[in-house]
């Protein structure tokens, strides 16, 4: 028989050392400070961008190591981890788009470790949309032309898949 | 309304998380909240040693640590290892795995607040000043100890003690 569950109070030790009626910050942000708080993300894009171009790399040289074997699934392993940082990046510096073909490759490579030649091919076709989005530098949702991109992407990577 | 505030400066935070640019940012945040302890990790294991210094008030963690370990298994150690010193330290759990999935693993492995990249300043924010002014209690029932799972309690509520059923523990 499964055990009564067994309740312990909430730890008070850091609500008592940090919250207080006088100093500090609301528990709703009042809009200067989310102000001040975007501020600080809308500096980092700089090194965001510089930050891309290098997962960008990583992932063309992984793509182009794969051979198959037990090395093909580090490479992959490496593919799902750095299109996954991509993925969480891109819309937090106003690249959706970025985002969302980040997210197709990542859904795509999840449980790939030996890809097939097309597999491979739709790989390298979703590293090339995410050079793409960070060459032209197109933040928000991109144009019709990204989304046919993005439509058709998600076809070949449903028919390929498995 | 409430006008509670939180003073940041009174926090120690860890902030383990192996992508640089995305720990730098969160650490940006939080000085800009006036934080002034801010310890940084890029692995499980530099993240325990931190923690057993006993000076972590808030962990804030990638879930993809890039390694032989997550930060799932950086939670599972802090609330079930008995070598952890602070198994109720409130853990932040951030990860581009936003689907429900991941939130239902991390909300099961005793994660208290969940926050899914790409995220907003605001969402952020609304997350960590849960985690410190709004505790949870803790429980421990077969298989689980962590905060108390169910933020919402119906006092109307007239049904059966799902806990005590042997085939449920919160996993459905």
């Amino acid at each position: 028989m499964a055990k009564r569950p067994t309740f312990i109070p909430p730890p008070q030790e850091l609500k008592r050392k940090a919250v207080n009626f006088k100093r500090g910050f609301s528990l709703q942000l009042e809009p200067e400070v989310v102000q001040k708080l975007e501020q600080v993300v809308e500096k980092a894009t700089d090194n965001f961008t510089v930050e891309v171009a290098e997962k960008l790399k990583q992932l063309r040289v992984a793509l182009g190591e794969i051979g198959g074997g037990a090395e093909a699934k580090r490479y992959m392993r490496e593919i799902r981890s750095t299109s996954l940082e991509i993925k969480g990046m891109g819309a937090m510096f106003k690249f959706p788009l970025l985002t969302a073909f980040a997210k197709s490759l990542n859904d795509f490579v999840q449980g790939m470790d030996d890809p097939t030649d097309i597999q491979l091919d739709i790989i390298a076709a979703q590293i090339d949309a995410l050079y793409v989005v960070m060459a032209n530098r197109i933040q928000g949702g991109g144009g019709k032309t990204e989304s046919q991109l993005l439509d058709a992407l998600a076809v070949a990577a449903r028919k390929y898949k498995d | 309304m409430s006008m509670e505030k939180i003073d940041f400066s009174k926090v120690n935070f860890l902030v383990v998380d192996p992508n640089r640019l995305m720990g730098s940012m969160i650490r940006d945040v939080l000085v800009t909240l006036d934080a002034h302890h801010i310890d940084r990790a890029r692995t499980m294991d530099s993240a325990i040693a931190i923690i057993r210094q006993n000076r972590t008030d808030v962990l804030i963690t990638e879930w993809d640590l890039q390694a032989e370990h997550t930060g799932m298994d950086l939670v599972y150690w802090i609330r079930n290892d008995p070598a952890s010193s602070n198994r109720m330290l409130p853990v932040i759990m951030m990860t581009a795995n936003s689907e429900e999935e991941y939130v239902v693993r991390a909300r099961d492995a005793g994660v208290n607040e969940f926050v899914a990249k790409p995220y907003t300043v605001q969402s952020f924010y609304s997350r960590l000043a849960t985690a410190i002014a709004r505790p949870r209690q803790f429980v421990r029932v077969d298989g689980y100890f962590g905060p108390d799972r169910r933020r919402r309690r119906d006092s109307n509520y007239a049904g059966p003690e799902r806990r005590a059923d042997p085939d449920d523990n919160g996993r459905r």
